[in-house]
């Protein structure tokens, strides 16, 4: 179906995954009149690789307070929507191996009881209270109750149908080539089909949003680094909840490990135990799982849950977050008609519906205080 | 769980008549050759080997000429791996694999592609019933393992294929109430047979089984529907139309049917040498999507990697004989070994006559992908994951616009087959409702692992691959 573009907008929002969806929902919700360009297929590059956890775990301290109202917004969207997106708030165990990571989960967990929330440190007997099947050699683990799961590619159809009953204009298959400009001033983008002229361009393209930046001469701190996850066929209930590593020192980059049972009955799981580095441009030519991460996330799992060591492998999948050079998502102004959200570092959909209301305060010239933690200029001086 | 480590020089994936050539050419060659098959007997399909001592089938030509290749492979020393799954492959080339739960990694210097065809079910009204089965199915149920798959049989469908499924049945002593076959043998059938009279023999015979199986023969006819509450009982057919679909104003229902078997032709099995990322082109006559190779030597753009018979095109058994030939004793010489200096040229022009006789009986039936535009609503188009079209039309009215967003928003193709079953159907229902070539909706980029592997067995494989080199065990 070729649906003619328009040629103006007041809103042109680049990328179709769950940011942008959220954020094309929200502008047209507040009135602007929005069109949302995908370059492929809506949701099928980060999002719908994803796992789609949203919670406040072991996140940020600091950004605690945006955190709760980002999950309290998904909530109350599944509400609205009839749980369309099969909406599972089932909690989320983080499991400890080694004694010394101990230390390191009480701090989160004296952090987050401080913001008002309630995560637990759990002894292995009664992690298993929660995780029946969870009788691998853990050493301890942390109880999170709030963390939820939605299915991504259900959440992004819904909020696509959503947007589009509020009077978003939605294009697959047409990929941005450029931005355009009027002096310093971004005016449009130029598509592989058309041109479109509009008052503020968002580019909501994950790890690609660097490079449609590039076409006017902007370097976005912004790098595409390679996840990748596992599934089996389904099962009958076997994992009730998200089971993750607990964050140890160096983040991500010291590995991470993510394991839940998706509604379709499929466990999905990964494990990386020290990232490689993604190469440059892996994002648009990389499709295969490397085969070290699967023989340790099937060893991982089969460790945790070792009544599963016989179930059958079916799928796996590669996908490239957004990474920032410190793991915060950039969204706002970036320059005069320029607007960004963009930076998932991988748990991208916890903050899409919060994000989604900032760009459009910020296109509205209306503010929040909290909306600076996410200042798109707060790398090199202010300058992008 | 056992896991084995095995090294060779050529490695041929699939033991039917195109993979058994190869590797008999290749150890001929001198090569030290591995073959490779997911049956728990080599032969393929076409000359597939009966499971019982007993069976009928011993006696027919095409079990026979199986038997003789099986028995040359193992005279020679080609080490068959027989009921061994292939998960994964790395070009290089390293082959992950399980047999019977136990873990199998082979290292190969070359690999011949010999992955055979698969039927390209279209979905209809009816198709997810009880009773309702491939041709190609069928065949295997009688010839293999001895099972009658109805007492009240209908073939129906269209292609050369359900001639070899009635001589099956004729074979077996089965008799079929009807068959049923779109096309009507006309001018081109003649014309095809004046050009190739060698093969008016085989054609008779086969004319003669389908008489003896004792079918009402309904051609230029089409299945509307399979009937039946908890399984088919009845089958509705009528006269094709100027549109090439059943003309329902003519219809009528074959009753008292307990089986329909339905075959509209094959399509290349490219999974594996798509994951080693060899080039793939598109044409109808040759089923679809295909490995493209160099046809002298079957080498694919990937060094080292040659695919031979239905992967490289569906064409039937005597192209895939000797383009199995042709990428043995290529890819033994990409191994190191001498290719022969004589009989090359001639292996290469009986391949180019036996496509063409293939490409001409392959027009004759055309793939009739359009059928399924007929398909009610409610109707299942993705049996694994039970999504309908009434499904699938509302993903695209939400704005998918290929078979991938259709895929990740109803969950069709999703399921244990990942697609091998509903994925030519699904791919025609996308394009026809977005008006894009099928083509291009329909290729479907395989994963790790190409099939359903035990978690056991996959780790213990690739763990092997980290052992030196040198190392067999």
């Amino acid at each position: 179906m070729s649906e003619s573009l328009p040629k103006a907008a007041d809103v042109v929002v680049v990328g179709g995954g769950v940011v942008g969806a959220a954020v094309a929902r929200q502008m047209a919700k507040d009135g602007l009149k929005t069109v949302l360009l995908e370059a492929k297929a809506f949701g099928g590059a980060v999002s719908g690789a994803s796992l789609a956890c949203l919670g406040t775990h072991m996140h940020n301290i600091e950004e605690l307070p945006i955190l709760i109202e980002a999950c309290a917004l998904w909530q109350s969207l599944s509400e609205e929507l009839g749980n369309s997106f099969e909406y599972n708030r089932s909690g989320q165990l983080r499991f400890i191996l080694k004694p010394e990571d101990v230390a390191i989960a009480e701090r989160w967990i004296t952090g987050e009881r401080a913001a008002g929330l309630a995560p637990e440190l759990l002894s292995p007997k009664q992690a298993q209270e929660i995780e029946p099947l969870l009788t691998g050699p853990i050493h301890a683990a942390t109880w999170a109750p709030d963390s939820a799961t939605v299915n991504p590619f259900l959440a992004v159809r819904a909020l696509l149908a959503d947007g589009k009953r509020a009077g978003v204009m939605a294009f697959a298959e047409t990929p941005v080539e450029r931005l355009l400009l009027d002096g310093e001033r971004v005016t449009g983008v130029k598509t592989s089909r058309s041109d479109i002229s509009a008052g503020h361009i968002v580019l909501a393209a994950g790890p690609w949003s660097a490079k449609v930046a590039r076409s006017i001469g902007l370097t976005l701190p912004i790098v595409a680094r390679q996840a990748q996850c596992l599934a089996s066929v389904r099962q009958p209930p076997s994992i009730r909840r998200v089971i993750g590593a607990c964050e140890s020192a160096g983040g991500v980059e010291s590995g991470y490990t993510q394991i839940q049972q998706a509604a379709s009955g499929q466990i999905l799981f990964n494990t990386v135990m020290a990232p490689q580095g993604t190469p440059t441009g892996a994002e648009d030519r990389i499709n295969e799982v490397p085969r070290r991460f699967v023989r340790d996330s099937i060893a991982m799992l089969t460790t945790l849950f070792p009544s599963l060591a016989n179930i059958l492998m079916l799928r796996s999948w590669v996908r490239f977050e957004g990474v920032t050079p410190d793991d915060r998502f950039m969204a706002g102004h970036l320059q005069d008609g320029l607007l960004i959200a963009a930076g998932d570092n991988g748990t991208g959909f916890t903050r899409a519906l919060f994000l989604a209301q900032l760009i459009s305060r910020a296109a509205r010239a209306a503010t929040d205080p909290r909306d600076g933690f996410y200042n798109p200029l707060r790398f090199a001086g202010g300058k992008p | 769980m056992n896991a084995q480590l095995l090294t060779c020089d050529v490695l041929v994936v699939g033991a039917g008549p195109a993979g058994l050539a190869a590797a008999a050419a290749a150890r001929e060659s001198g090569a030290d050759v591995i073959c490779i098959d997911l049956f728990a007997r080599a032969g393929g399909q076409y000359t597939m080997q009966p499971a019982a001592p007993d069976s009928p089938f011993h006696a027919a030509p095409q079990v026979a000429q199986g038997r003789e290749a099986i028995a040359h492979c193992q005279a020679l020393g080609v080490r068959m791996l027989l009921e061994a799954e292939i998960f994964w492959a790395e070009p290089g080339f390293i082959i992950f694999a399980h047999q019977k739960g136990d873990a199998i990694t082979v290292r190969a210097k070359t690999v011949v592609a010999a992955t055979g065809g698969m039927e390209r079910p279209i979905p209809f009204e009816g198709w997810t019933l009880p009773g309702v089965i491939s041709a190609g199915a069928a065949q295997r149920l009688v010839k293999a393992n001895g099972t009658r798959p109805g007492e009240n049989i209908v073939l129906a469908g269209t292609g050369p294929f359900l001639f070899a499924v009635a001589d099956t049945f004729a074979k077996a002593e089965i008799p079929l109430r009807a068959y049923v076959e779109r096309q009507r043998a006309g001018l081109g059938t003649v014309d095809l047979f004046i050009s190739h009279p060698s093969r008016l023999g085989e054609a008779l015979g086969l004319l003669r089984s389908l008489r003896a199986t004792g079918a009402h023969r309904y051609t230029g006819h089409g299945i509307i529907a399979a009937l039946g509450q908890e399984r088919v009982e009845a089958v509705r057919i009528a006269p094709l139309g100027q549109d090439g679909l059943p003309d329902r104003s003519r219809a009528f229902t074959i009753d008292n049917v307990d089986c329909l078997c339905v075959g509209h032709g094959f399509q290349p099995v490219i999974d594996f040498t798509s994951l080693l990322k060899a080039a793939h082109r598109h044409d109808d006559a040759l089923g679809g999507w295909y490995c493209v190779t160099d046809p002298r030597t079957q080498a694919t753009d990937v060094a080292g990697l040659f695919a031979a018979g239905e992967t490289a095109g569906i064409g039937g058994f005597r192209p895939a004989r000797l383009s199995g030939r042709l990428a043995g004793l290529h890819a033994a010489q990409a191994a190191g070994r001498v290719l022969p200096h004589y009989g090359i040229d001639k292996l290469h022009r009986e391949m180019i006559q036996a496509r063409a006789f293939a490409a001409r009986l392959a027009q004759l039936f055309p793939f009739p992908a359009h059928i399924a535009d007929a398909l009610p609503d409610h109707e299942l188009v993705c049996r694994c994951e039970d999504v309908s079209r009434a499904q699938i039309k509302a993903a695209i009215a939400d704005g998918a616009r290929d078979a991938f967003s259709v895929k990740m928003w109803t969950r069709a193709g999703m399921g244990p087959c990942q697609g091998r079953v509903c994925g030519s159907g699904l791919a025609h229902l996308v394009a026809s409702e977005l008006g894009k070539p099928a083509a291009e909706a329909g290729y479907n980029r395989p994963h790790m692992p190409l099939r359903p592997v035990p978690l056991a067995a996959a780790e213990a494989a690739l763990a092997l691959a980290d052992l030196p080199h040198g190392v067999e065990t």
